[in-house]
């Protein structure tokens, strides 16, 4: 081996170490666990596909993990409309210069540097039925009827999460969509400008299809951050996903399966571990559909 | 029909001041060429006029009507950009049918219009190719198609040769001249380079800093122009200016000696402008004349041109045939050909007549 080779080998060798011991091995051995029958820490028998029949096909199992996966879902919606559609809004309107877009660029982008821990903690605090600032605000404007007590009944609860979600992490497609937008050469802008002067032609027939590599990305990680969604949903309704399991989601699921919670104290690794394959299975084909199918429409500028 | 008039048109950025109050006239069919050197605002009046930009102060009248707030796509004016500014994401033909079909024109209108721009810029077999595809002159040529589609009053060109090269560029010059021909529009077309301005333009446009020098046919210019800025910016090489004092009836430089130029403008001191070809080279150290010393010679083939400073150290050039050769150092007398001679006022380089 030439001093190069020993050179790149040497450099190589410890982080590869670090990703063999910290990522790979857990994927490979959560794959092994989930094949196996779980006595709490003991491993049991080998039981072949049992585990993912149970959670797929065995009551209370197969709702639990179908209320989950339908509440993934909305979130992944509405995300994209509320997270990635108003973050295209927000990035248009800042790229545009519109007044005061230098104080904008930084207020949009600001809470997504918060810790997730604060803005749960602090939407709870918006969302209380009697003091929340929410409440207080729609009966100050004579709107008492709406004052709801939005993080404890099914109705509301999740989408009352997803709202907190969107407001946190608004900043990244903005500023993602941003950096696409500002590689659009000027002159193309002008060429448009000379041709219409609809906003909503220069949106949809030129600037969104230059931005589709932003788009590719932003796409991709909603998917996966949606279907693995579990800081906000832990911290604003509970391990449970109270009330009544409407804002349970996947991740949550898996966790208690697993690990087992404060009140049922059940808890089963096999079970657990046939889930996050499961997850992990679906998630990592679709976002390889997407973004296949995401980074066709995309062109070279 | 398309007449453009601008008056007292001033543009801002901020605090600072681009254009200092232009006023133009451009008549139909006309072919207008701004020229001037880098950031003298030639482009930013080009700018004031499609709407890109808005003016400042001033007015816009295209054929009678005020335009200063008339959006970019309502004027009537298409424009070719300097760096073509194609739609990456569509082919030739879309490109091409886009404006066309946000003017509302019919299907059957636009492709008519589609395929003639087409055949006149020889694109028939690109049109389904994208912009990376193609070379730096089908990109060009697609974008003057763009251009041709909307049947615009006004086209407005922004330097669009600066991205070609050398070969490509006097060919698409010509191709440009026999559109202008063929569709008979108004053109302006901005430039630095004054050849291109020269071979161009029915009407010249020199600016310099903010403001209009003079404008003229590309001959006016040539031989009567109206201050050193213009005389020295177009023709190359560029044209020598010497100040001289007046001594009788000849032109003196100091401690070099004095030249007779045929009739002269009465003033003491003046700025004298040579172009190359009002020059002539003596041999040897003369006394009717201008001494001076060979710096330099290009040799051209057809002819050459001979550099040599004179006794106060201007840098002057000669047009000499080309078996003609001047050896550096070598001492020479100038003399200028009677009546070719331009004078300027040594105080603000303005034009003198004899």
């Amino acid at each position: 081996m030439t001093g190069r080779g020993l050179w790149i080998t040497a450099l190589i060798m410890p982080p590869l170490a670090f990703v063999a011991l910290f990522i790979v091995y857990p994927i490979i051995s959560a794959f092994a666990y989930a094949f196996f029958d779980w006595q709490g820490l003991r491993r049991g028998d080998f039981v072949g596909l049992e585990n993912f029949h149970t959670v797929l096909f065995v009551e209370p199992y197969r709702s639990w993990t179908i209320n989950a996966f339908k509440n993934n879902v909305i979130v992944f919606f509405a995300l994209m409309v509320l997270q990635n559609g108003l973050g295209f809004i927000l990035a248009y309107a800042l790229w545009r210069e519109l007044p005061g877009a230098r104080f904008h660029r930084i207020a949009v982008f600001l809470p997504v540097v918060l810790s997730t821990i604060i803005v749960a903690y602090l939407f709870k605090l918006f969302y209380h039925p009697l003091f929340g600032v929410v409440n207080i605000s729609l009966r100050g404007i004579g709107l008492d009827w709406l004052a709801q007590p939005w993080l404890g009944q099914s109705g509301t609860a999740l989408w009352s999460i997803i709202i907190a979600q969107a407001w946190h992490m608004v900043g990244f497609p903005t500023l993602v969509f941003l950096a696409g937008m500002q590689r659009i050469p000027s002159e193309i802008l002008d060429a448009v400008r000379m041709e219409t002067e609809s906003e909503w032609v220069k949106i949809t027939k030129i600037v969104w299809p230059l931005v589709a590599p932003s788009a590719t990305i932003v796409f991709t990680l909603l998917f996966v951050g949606a279907f693995n969604w579990f800081e906000l949903p832990y911290i604003m309704g509970g391990l449970d996903g109270s009330p009544f399991g409407s804002t349970d989601v996947l991740g949550l699921y898996f966790y208690r399966t697993a690990f087992g919670n404060v009140s049922a104290g059940q808890q089963d690794f096999g079970l657990g571990s046939a889930l996050a394959v499961l997850i992990f299975i679906f998630i990592a084909l679709v976002a390889g559909v997407i973004t296949t199918r995401l980074r066709a429409r995309e062109i070279q500028l | 029909m398309a007449r453009l008039s601008l008056r007292g048109i001033k543009k801002r950025f901020k605090t600072t001041d681009v254009l200092h109050g232009i006023d133009l006239e451009i008549g139909d069919r006309e072919f207008v060429v701004f020229v001037g050197p880098s950031g003298c605002g030639k482009s930013t009046l080009l700018r004031l006029i499609a709407g890109l930009d808005p003016i400042s102060e001033g007015e816009f009248f295209l054929n009678d009507q005020r335009m200063n707030e008339v959006p970019p796509s309502r004027r009537g004016i298409a424009m070719v950009f300097q760096s073509y500014a194609l739609y990456p994401h569509m082919d030739v033909y879309e490109n091409m049918a886009f404006g066309a079909r946000l003017m509302g024109l019919t299907k059957a209108e636009v492709e008519s219009r589609i395929a003639e721009a087409a055949r006149m810029l020889r694109l028939e077999p690109l049109l389904q190719r994208k912009p990376r595809e193609l070379s730096g002159g089908q990109r060009q040529r697609v974008a003057i198609g763009r251009a041709l589609v909307r049947k615009p009053e006004v086209f407005l060109l922004d330097e669009p040769l600066s991205n070609l090269d050398a070969a490509l560029r006097s060919e698409v010059r010509l191709e440009i001249a026999k559109l202008h021909r063929d569709i008979g529009g108004t053109m302006i077309y901005v430039t630095h380079d004054q050849v291109e301005a020269m071979t161009l333009a029915d009407k010249i446009v020199v600016m310099n800093s903010g403001r209009i020098e003079q404008v003229g046919s590309p001959r006016e210019l040539f031989e009567t122009p109206a201050n050193t800025f213009v005389a020295t910016f177009i023709g190359s090489p560029r044209m020598t200016l010497v100040d001289v004092t007046r001594d009788g009836e000849r032109l003196a430089v100091a401690n070099g000696g004095s030249v007779a130029t045929g009739a002269v403008p009465d003033a003491p001191k003046l700025k004298l402008g040579l172009r190359p070809d009002a020059v002539r080279l003596h041999r040897g150290q003369g006394s009717e004349g201008l001494s001076a010393s060979v710096v330099y010679t290009e040799y051209l083939g057809d002819n050459a041109y001979v550099y040599a400073r004179l006794a106060d150290g201007t840098l002057i050039s000669a047009r000499t045939a080309p078996n003609d050769l001047y050896a550096p150092d070598e001492a020479v007398t100038v003399s200028v050909e009677p009546g070719s001679a331009h004078y300027f006022s040594a105080e603000d380089g303005r034009r003198l007549t004899t």
